[in-house]
């Protein structure tokens, strides 16, 4: 993917924003803490052992390489 | 500990600040103290160690008992201390030196090179990929800490956090730093995050015993580690080891590493939007860039256009590659040698859906490539079932599957002429399967309460995981978050 695809994914992202304005009051879904974008807390370690027996890391909000003698 | 005191004196000024300045009523952006216990215990086995050159045990245990504590300086401002060990024990590793069955810090010499251990067992001379010696390098402990402190508007739609890290291990260690901001717009619809940070890092290197000791004596097959000791040839043969009467093992191609330093730099963008009352979905993207030393010393690799030399029983060569092989060690012809610079671009998407009450869909995708030529795709699925007020179950599934790096081989199929090469099988083609099962008990009012501190949620967690080269392993993590009253 080059990155005039990039560009096209993150304008067509950002166009999703036109699309709904949930309000405060709305978003007693939204705010479950099981529809968070991110993993919890105890998910780390799995994280981190993937980092170690896999070639990729980063693009999930959290630690994209370095600090240990892996990827 | 200066480091910290540093980091924490211009923390508890801005906090006394804050306190005076803050009149008008705001929820605050974290309540009260909490405290989270984790812990985790992983364990893996597989028969393409990377430090016996792609092939030997890979079995590998790790516990890593951690704590992080979040405490509020104020209405808008979070302190979070991190502290944890990774307590590891690796069959693969432990042959850094596969002859030692003395022990390295058994002796006088404390270092992993076990020459002086060695002499004493000559006679007894057995090593093979796949048993794992008694050495100490079969045992470490990381230890890592990190501060992170955020800050965030009286509106909440901005935030900002920076962040300090320091770990350790026997050979490596690492500091870190970075910084993140948040601008949330659109009715908190819509959130965008900037984020920076870099690793330094130093090797404090250790090389495979032979290596390590053929640098040391000069070349001399009849002296320091290797005297006493007999080489032997593909056929099982005793070499003559001063070369007079035909060739030796010569590992031409090692050295002493010359570069300790490994860096890593990132940028990172993510872009979060709520799409409905019950979808929300994220965009993350980084940019990482790494130079410096970015192969492992300890990491064996053999040469297809090089002679085979051994040490220990001739009956074992024939059948080295296999687990029949209890005795008998090929001499490694250099350790791994990789670019040092390395330039990976990931970028991940979230999407979540509230189904019901009951049901949420949590899924993810990532696209992943470098300049070393891996390619990656990871997807992932899991599905938060809420069983009564208080438990969630939480099943999940996760495909990944990479294209191997361009500088990797199995055992023995490099070329000596090659700039770069590694038989790391991390670094190989393969797929990976990981099946998931948690369960987690949450209790927002924290009625059950050990001293001042209330539980608010217990989560225990278990993945197996199965690659296609043959690697499998398993994690069991838990947690505990208490909240002081």
């Amino acid at each position: 993917m080059n990155m005039r695809k990039y560009v096209l994914l993150g304008f067509a992202i950002i166009s999703l924003s036109s699309c709904v304005v949930v309000k405060e009051y709305e978003k007693v879904n939204i705010n479950d803490p099981d529809m968070k974008l991110s993993d919890s807390s105890v998910e780390r370690f799995k994280t981190n052992f993937q980092v170690y027996r896999e070639a990729s890391v980063g693009g999930n909000g959290g630690k994209t390489g370095g600090g240990c003698g892996c990827n | 500990m200066k480091y910290f005191l540093i980091i924490l004196l211009p923390l508890i000024t801005v906090n006394t600040f804050a306190q005076d300045s803050t009149k008008v009523y705001k929820k605050r952006v974290l309540e009260s103290t909490e405290v989270d216990f984790l812990m985790s215990y992983y364990t893996q086995d597989g028969d393409n160690a990377s430090v016996t050159g792609g092939i030997g045990t890979e079995e590998l245990t790790d516990l890593t008992p951690t704590i992080v504590v979040s405490y509020p300086l104020n209405d808008d401002d979070v302190l979070t201390i991190d502290v944890g060990i990774s307590a590891y024990s690796s069959a693969s590793s432990s042959n850094l030196n596969p002859w030692d069955s003395s022990g390295a810090s058994g002796g006088e010499d404390d270092d992993d090179d076990d020459d002086d251990d060695f002499r004493k067992a000559a006679g007894s001379v057995e090593g093979s990929p796949w048993v794992a010696s008694s050495g100490a390098s079969g045992q470490d402990t990381w230890a890592n800490g990190s501060v992170n402190y955020s800050h965030s508007s009286d509106d909440r739609n901005f935030i900002w956090s920076g962040h300090v890290s320091f770990s350790t291990e026997y050979d490596y260690t690492s500091i870190g730093f970075g910084g993140a901001v948040t601008k949330l717009f659109n009715e908190k619809n819509t959130e965008i995050t900037f984020g920076a940070q870099a690793y330094l890092d130093t090797w404090n290197p250790m090389y495979p015993t032979e290596l390590d000791s053929y640098l040391e004596t000069e070349g001399n097959l009849n002296n320091g580690f290797f005297d006493g000791i007999e080489i032997l040839n593909q056929d099982g043969n005793a070499i003559d080891k001063t070369g007079n009467s035909g060739p030796i093992w010569n590992p031409e191609n090692y050295d002493f590493i010359n570069d300790k330093a490994r860096n890593s730099y990132s940028v990172s963008i993510s872009f979060s939007q709520i799409l409905s009352k019950k979808a929300q979905a994220s965009v993350f993207f980084d940019i990482v860039h790494q130079q410096g030393w970015l192969a492992n010393p300890m990491q064996r690799v053999y040469f297809a256009d090089k002679d085979n030399y051994y040490i220990g029983n001739p009956d074992g060569i024939p059948v080295y590659t296999t687990k029949e092989n209890t005795n008998v060690f090929h001499l490694a012809d250099d350790i791994e040698r990789l670019p040092d610079t390395r330039f990976k671009t990931p970028i991940g998407f979230r999407f979540n859906y509230f189904v019901n009450e009951t049901i949420s869909l949590r899924t993810y995708y990532r696209y992943y490539f470098d300049d070393w030529g891996v390619n990656s795709h990871t997807a992932s699925l899991e599905v938060p079932i809420k069983i009564g007020g208080k438990f969630t179950l939480y099943p999940s599934y996760r495909f990944y599957t990479q294209t191997a790096a361009d500088y990797f081989a199995p055992y023995n199929e490099h070329l000596s002429t090659d700039e770069f090469y590694t038989s790391d099988y991390d670094l190989s083609e393969f797929d990976a399967n990981q099946y998931g099962f948690g369960i987690s008990y949450t209790d927002i009012f924290t009625k059950a309460r050990v001293w001042k501190y209330g539980i608010k949620n217990i989560d225990l967690r278990f993945h197996t995981y199965d690659r296609s080269n043959g690697l499998s392993a398993w994690i069991i993590s838990g947690g505990i978050k208490f909240v002081m009253q």
